[in-house]
């Protein structure tokens, strides 16, 4: 009894890990959509590692020309110039940087904070689950933007607080998905055997749960890395994001609104790079949630 | 099944209406502007906020101002030219120093059909001196008298030049005793004035309709309703124009104005207002207790570049702190000059060769976002590192009230058009925080000059000390005083007899269309 749990319980860890991953990635590449946006996605990740590289930041990225303002496409300024003459290309690139970055920690933030709320009141259930449930109840009912708007304006505009406003706005969606997680796999056999050898709760949970319930987790935070993106240029939108000089996509978009009828291209590019990139993120969630799910397969 | 086939017959009957009447909407306008019919009656104004209130004593902000000028009116009253001329007082006299007589109009009906007694200039002025929005516009008041029905005396502290002007701010407007006690604390949105235009009706947050007073003492205006629409996007003002909705707008933005200018069917009318923006230190903060460090800053600023880039050319170069249309405008004091060199070499005097860390701070409103980015670029030219922060109107001026800032952009209207109003607050030490002087700036010899100026009433002597502190100031640079805003106003071709009125508050008595 004893050998057969163990090997049993082994068995979704170490030794298969990788060929499940593999496997993953093979059911998804037959998705066309899917790795169209997984495509898109790495380009984006290239471009926010080289940014220095393709478009100097001091230089050209905040380098204000105001004899040059507002001007068309060219062969100089791929992409135009902004309000201040700086140039739209140079600065799109270096807003990938601070959009992926804050989408990643973000959903980061959430991902721990909301799992380990989660994970805790799935486990444990009863009164705990209770009182995190009701409370995660609560923050649902306020709306995730506003919250973060809030949040933003009790401790200032920057980066970071951008990255936890945004992060503990989505927190309840990741509690409830990693509880229900939990819930389902609290019962089963290899859970009860674990128990019966004598391992902790936290070995468990660590060891044995987290790992299983990923899946979903997986693809909730790939379509929450979309939704992190397009918070952090709304909220930039409204001035409570990244500080200028910084660039920053939404900014960008609310910097040309008032240029809208004169200098199109101010608004239109960075409007298009946050389309493509949230369409991308959104097809490869959905190619994951597919690829992921062992149902669909069969 | 059938009832089904109703509801959508319904839906498509409504639809079609809907796009026929929208349809409409859009042509109709403009074939009345190519028409160009005199007789129009009816204007609409579109600025880019709401009233707050129309009770005078209640609030002391533009959108506000600009409909209470056309429900009330003042003792006294600024013109066009800035000149003091007859309002509700008939004439007035100065009997000594401290002591003015004035003599009311006769004859003077409210729209709620009371006579205007003394008495209600003596009950408005006291029940102003208890507002704490703007008491402090006629603090100087000891006593208001009405000894007869048409005579009003008002009693001063101290002896006080710019009595007159400050009576002529709308937030001076005369008020009906009747009608205030009558509407209690609903009065802010049941106005009665003496007025050419009647208040009629009040949709909060989109417009505020009012319609001729017939029995006006100056004769019955020529337009007989008066829509004042809040559009706060200003693209959107000047949409309203094209298509014929909007009448007049004001504050065209900078980037709009070529193409109101360029349409044929519309004018676009601009001048020197009495308002200032400028960056202030906070004096009592590292580094800025430096003069050498607010002069540095001074001289790397290129006041051009922002007037050309964020205003499209809509502003003068400012030195002294007011403009050249207030009273006591130094004419000898010149802008600081753009130059690097100079700033560099005040920073090494200051021992900050290798430059600071500091903050610029600015509300959201997008040209003073835009000028805080540009000055950002040209203070790093110089070493000075400046963080920019965003912050919201409110917490805005309660936190640079309370002097929690390093340098921060704001704007400054004398509204009164008299030095007095435009640098007591700014500079006097006594103002520090909320009343103006956010720079916590203090000088015991301005202080001095600014109350010579004020208690004076030789209009000489009080030049003298007005050209005194503005030399002073300006060389001490508690502020870089960026430039004078030029106000802007875009309308139909036909509407005749508008005039801008330096304080923002324009007239629309004598408009015809």
């Amino acid at each position: 009894m004893i050998k057969m749990t163990e090997t049993q319980a082994s068995v979704p860890t170490t030794p298969k890990k990788r060929s499940i991953w593999l496997e993953v990635f093979r059911r998804m590449s037959k998705n066309k959509m899917a790795m169209f946006g997984l495509a898109i996605i790495i380009i984006l990740v290239l471009t926010a590692v080289f940014a220095d590289v393709i478009a100097p930041y001091e230089e050209v990225a905040i380098k204000q020309n105001l004899a040059q303002r507002l001007q068309g496409p060219s062969a100089k300024h791929w992409l135009g110039t902004d309000e201040f003459g700086r140039d739209i290309f140079a600065r799109l690139v270096h807003g990938a940087r601070v959009s992926l970055k804050v989408g990643i920690v973000a959903v980061g933030i959430s991902i721990l904070i909301g799992g380990t709320l989660g994970a805790v009141a799935g486990y444990y259930g009863g009164k705990i689950d209770n009182v995190i449930m009701r409370a995660m109840d609560i923050f649902l009912a306020i709306p995730s933007i506003l919250l973060a708007i809030a949040i933003v304006s009790a401790l200032g505009p920057s980066l970071f607080n951008l990255m936890l406003a945004i992060g503990i706005s989505s927190v309840p969606s990741y509690a409830r998905i990693v509880r229900a997680s939990v819930l389902s796999l609290r019962d089963q056999e290899f859970i009860e055997a674990a128990r019966a050898i004598g391992a902790s709760d936290f070995r468990i949970v660590t060891k044995h749960i987290v790992p299983n319930a990923l899946a979903p987790v997986i693809v909730q935070g790939t379509l929450g890395v979309a939704g992190a993106i397009l918070s952090t240029a709304g909220l930039s939108f409204i001035g409570l994001g990244i500080q200028p000089p910084a660039p920053e996509w939404g900014s960008m978009l609310s910097g040309g609104r008032a240029y809208l009828r004169y200098a199109w291209h101010v608004t239109t590019f960075p409007g298009l790079l946050i389309m493509i990139t949230i369409l991308a993120l959104n097809l490869l969630g959905d190619g994951l949630r597919d690829a992921l799910d062992p149902k669909l397969k069969q | 099944m059938l009832r089904n086939k109703k509801i959508a017959a319904v839906l498509a009957l409504v639809l079609m209406f809907a796009l026929v009447v929208t349809g409409c909407g859009g042509q109709k306008p403009a074939e009345q502007g190519e028409n160009a019919v005199p007789a129009k009656e009816e204007i609409v104004v579109a600025q880019g906020a709401d009233a707050k209130s129309l009770d005078p004593h209640a609030t002391n902000d533009q959108p506000s101002s600009r409909v209470m000028k056309q429900i009330y009116n003042t003792l006294v009253t600024a013109n066009e030219d800035m000149e003091i001329v007859p309002g509700l007082a008939e004439k007035w006299e100065q009997k000594d120093e401290k002591t003015w007589e004035f003599d009311i109009r006769k004859g003077v009906k409210f729209h709620n059909g009371e006579e205007l007694k003394a008495s209600d200039v003596k009950f408005t002025l006291e029940r102003m001196l208890k507002s704490d929005k703007v008491a402090h516009i006629v603090e100087a008041i000891e006593s208001v008298e009405a000894p007869e029905d048409y005579k009003v005396v008002i009693k001063l502290k101290e002896p006080f030049g710019p009595i007159l002007s400050h009576l002529s701010h709308t937030a001076a407007s005369i008020l009906n005793e009747k009608a205030v006690t009558e509407a209690g604390d609903n009065y802010g949105q049941n106005p009665v004035g003496t007025g050419p235009f009647k208040f009629s009706n009040w949709q909060a947050g989109d417009k505020i309709e009012l319609v001729a007073n017939e029995e006006y003492f100056e004769g019955a205006p020529a337009i007989k309703k008066v829509t004042f629409r809040n559009i706060t996007e200003g693209t959107n003002r000047t949409i309203g124009l094209e298509t014929g909705e909007v009448d007049i707008a004001y504050d065209i933005e900078p980037i709009d104005k070529d193409k109101v200018r360029n349409n044929e069917k519309l004018t676009l009318i601009e001048e020197p207002s009495l308002s200032l923006a400028y960056i202030g230190f906070n004096v009592n903060k590292e580094p800025f207790n430096k003069k050498e460090v607010r002069q540095a800053i001074n001289y790397a600023i290129n006041r051009d570049d922002i007037i050309t880039a964020v205003l499209n050319g809509a502003g003068e170069k400012a030195g002294a702190p007011i403009g050249p249309k207030v009273f006591g405008h130094n004419p000898n004091i010149k802008p600081y000059e753009y130059n690097v060199e100079k700033a560099k070499e005040l920073m090494k005097q200051a021992g900050l060769e290798g430059g600071f860390k500091t903050t610029l701070w600015t509300n959201d409103n997008p040209v003073r976002v835009q000028i805080a980015q540009i000055i950002q670029a040209q203070l790093k030219e110089i070493g000075i590192d400046v963080a920019i922060e965003t912050l919201e109107w409110g917490s805005y001026l309660d936190r640079t009230a309370r002097g929690e800032h390093d340098m921060f952009i704001l704007g400054w209207v004398t509204v009164t058009g008299d030095a007095d109003y435009g640098m007591y607050a700014l500079f006097h030490s006594s103002a520090k925080g909320g009343a103006g002087n956010r720079t916590f700036y203090e000088n015991p010899q301005v202080d001095e000059l600014l109350e010579k100026g004020r208690t004076s009433v030789d209009t000489s002597e009080r030049e003298k000390a007005y050209f005194e502190v503005q030399k002073i100031v300006v060389e001490e640079a508690p502020a870089a005083n960026l430039y004078y805003q030029t106000q802007n106003v875009g309308m139909q071709k036909g509407i005749k007899g508008f005039r801008l009125h330096p304080a923002g508050h324009h007239r629309l008595f004598g408009v015809s269309y």
